[in-house]
């Protein structure tokens, strides 16, 4: 497999604080891609660089081939992105936002088909700021995806949603990938990027401290000879919850 | 091109959902209009003027009847003492004197015309400005009637600017300026500090739309809405309060627009320096507010206190108010509003500069 998303010694400085010290990694093309770590870690800082919206200090990345300190126009025709706290202008309908950003890449879309793949079709004419939480960023993925992107980067895609709406998210994070988009993702949830992940790297302190596979690195601890109080449960509150209260997406 | 284009129709078609604005745009305006118009402030239902007739012969006399019989005048005569303490008091709109050497006939060559003065009364400017407008007229056609020829008697009077008959076609033109205003300044800055802060336009700019694009279409739109707001308000001002119109329309909408580029860099700048929310409506009212009260939306800058009236003269409203004034009400042409187009276009350079220099995105 080839690298779709490489960066070498990548460093970013605010002020006397180093936010990137050296990063060096590299996402295969066609895997999801989960960069972990608590907040100040680094996180946004490096998937905002890679998304062309900061400026590198120092080192290099190279995203879907365009080298992201040269051509940052390049870079954002190349990929998909849904950043963390941001929103969709007011008074446009759902379909009319979808078509605004096409218009964005200088493109046109089927705005009904790409509704339709999240599972938004039927609030095509609804205005954008009536939708629910989950239905906002199932919206923001599909104008993530206007541009028939290479890459998608989601930062914290599922904060703030009910487990419902989570899932549901997995699910269509998983058929983007399967039909090819690499999916480069941050979350806080670890049990997601379990679930979700082909590989995760781990940051802290502006640096990579892990990276490999989440079973892979689970392996790696025990081998170390970490232990933990086993209490053999065969669910947890989470199977409880949805047991109780069903995988289907509720309209909030 | 194209895309700035679409994505300026894109925006009037939000435009068209946007309550808010649509209630400041049109109805805000509309509400004014129809409040002082209905209330027709400055009760020009009459402008008292009372005559001092100092001449006291047939002539004067025909010359009040004349003017008595003008519906808009409510005329009496009186002694100079009391008429000038009425004046002052506010009792009064207008005195006019007539000298006692005042003749209905041709003047002998070489002697200068009788001089009748006219007192305005600087609170009650629209009443001034109505009145004089009156005896002007009256007075010329007198003297017309007369002699054919020269003016047999000379009015001396002051500041007379318009041939505004009602108070309406006064107020017509303000509203437009007050509206052209508020679309560049307000509403530009709370959409763009509103979008700034809901991360809008962040993740427009994660695109690859340029900055001069997104910037283009926001301006475009609002040039279009501030030429549809003027046509709407001026069909409504004509169709419901008979407002005369008598300038060019089309020199009309080019003033409205220059208007609107000025507000609108004014605008940028102000988004500049405003970072949240809650600061925007105290720097939008600290914009705003002196220029409605100073610059003749709803009363003449002549009734601004002395001491304001060297800022009055010169800011942004003032200049754009002169000249949709100018041409709605006194059929201004081009040459005829020179002035207020050059203030207005110094306004616009200034504004262009502050707009570059503060405006940000993020």
């Amino acid at each position: 497999m080839s690298a779709i998303v490489s960066v070498r010694d990548l460093r970013k400085r605010y002020g006397d604080i180093d936010a990137v010290a050296g990063v060096s990694f590299d996402v295969d093309e066609g895997e999801i891609f989960a960069l972990l770590g608590p907040n100040g870690a680094g996180k946004t800082t490096t998937i905002e660089i890679l998304e062309g919206l900061r400026d590198l200090d120092s080192g290099s990345a190279v995203v879907a081939g365009v080298d992201v300190t040269h051509d940052k126009v390049g870079v954002k025709h190349r990929i998909g992105v849904q950043l963390q706290s941001s929103a969709f202008p007011e008074n446009f309908l759902t379909k009319e936002i979808v078509d605004l950003f096409a218009l964005f890449y200088g493109r046109r879309v089927d705005a009904l088909a790409l509704l339709r793949e999240v599972g938004l079709e039927d609030k095509a004419k609804q205005r954008s700021e009536k939708l629910s939480g989950g239905q906002r960023q199932r919206l923001s993925i599909a104008v993530a995806m206007v541009n028939e992107p290479k890459v998608l980067f989601l930062d914290e895609p599922t904060t703030g949603l009910d487990p419902q709406a989570r899932r549901n998210l997995w699910e269509l994070i998983r058929a983007i990938r399967g039909r090819g988009t690499t999916v480069f993702l941050t979350t806080h949830y670890l049990d997601e990027a379990e679930a979700l992940c082909d590989r995760v790297a781990i940051m802290d302190a502006g640096r990579i401290i892990a990276l490999d596979s989440p079973r892979a690195l689970i392996g790696k601890l025990i081998e170390r000879g970490f232990t933990k109080p086993v209490i053999q449960q065969q669910a947890n509150l989470e199977d409880v919850f949805l047991d109780l209260t069903g995988h289907a997406l509720r309209e909030d | 091109m194209g895309q700035i284009v679409r994505y300026t129709l894109m925006l009037l078609r939000s435009y068209t959902r946007d309550r808010t604005a649509l209630f400041f745009g049109f109805f805000f305006p509309l509400i004014f209009m129809l409040l002082f118009g209905i209330l027709n402030l400055g009760a020009i239902g009459g402008v008292n003027l009372a005559i001092v007739d100092e001449a006291n012969n047939p002539d004067s006399a025909r010359l009040i009847q004349t003017l008595s019989g003008i519906d808009t005048l409510k005329v009496k005569t009186e002694a100079r003492d009391d008429a000038m303490t009425s004046l002052q008091k506010s009792d009064l709109d207008l005195v006019l004197i007539i000298p006692s050497s005042f003749r209905l006939a041709p003047v002998p060559a070489g002697a200068t015309p009788p001089t009748m003065t006219l007192y305005t009364n600087r609170a009650r400017p629209e009443q001034g400005v109505i009145g004089s407008a009156i005896i002007t007229q009256v007075v010329d056609q007198t003297s017309f009637a007369v002699t054919q020829t020269s003016p047999i008697v000379h009015l001396e009077q002051q500041e007379v600017s318009g041939r505004s008959a009602r108070y309406v076609d006064f107020l017509t033109p303000g509203i437009l300026g007050m509206t052209i205003m508020q679309l560049g300044i307000s509403s530009v800055a709370f959409a763009f500090v509103v979008d700034r802060q809901r991360g809008v336009i962040r993740r427009i700019m994660a695109t690859p739309i340029s900055r001069r694009s997104f910037i283009a279409a926001h301006v475009l739109y609002r040039l279009i809405v501030a030429v549809i707001q003027v046509l709407i308000l001026l069909a409504v001002a004509v169709a419901v309060f008979k407002v005369s119109v008598v300038g060019n329309i089309l020199l009309l909408l080019v003033v409205a627009v220059l208007g609107a580029v000025l507000f609108l860099c004014l605008g940028f700048a102000v988004t500049g320096v405003v970072a949240t929310e809650n600061a925007a409506a105290p720097v939008t009212q600290l914009v705003t507010l002196p220029q409605m009260f100073l610059s003749g939306v709803f009363f003449s800058r002549d009734a601004a206190p002395a001491f304001l009236r060297p800022i009055a003269d010169y800011l942004p409203l003032t200049f754009l108010n002169d000249a949709l004034r100018d041409v709605a009400t006194a059929g201004a042409g081009i040459t005829d509003i020179v002035q207020p187009l050059l203030g207005i276009i110094a306004w616009i350079v200034v504004a262009f500069v502050l707009a570059f220099r503060f405006f940000r995105l993020d």
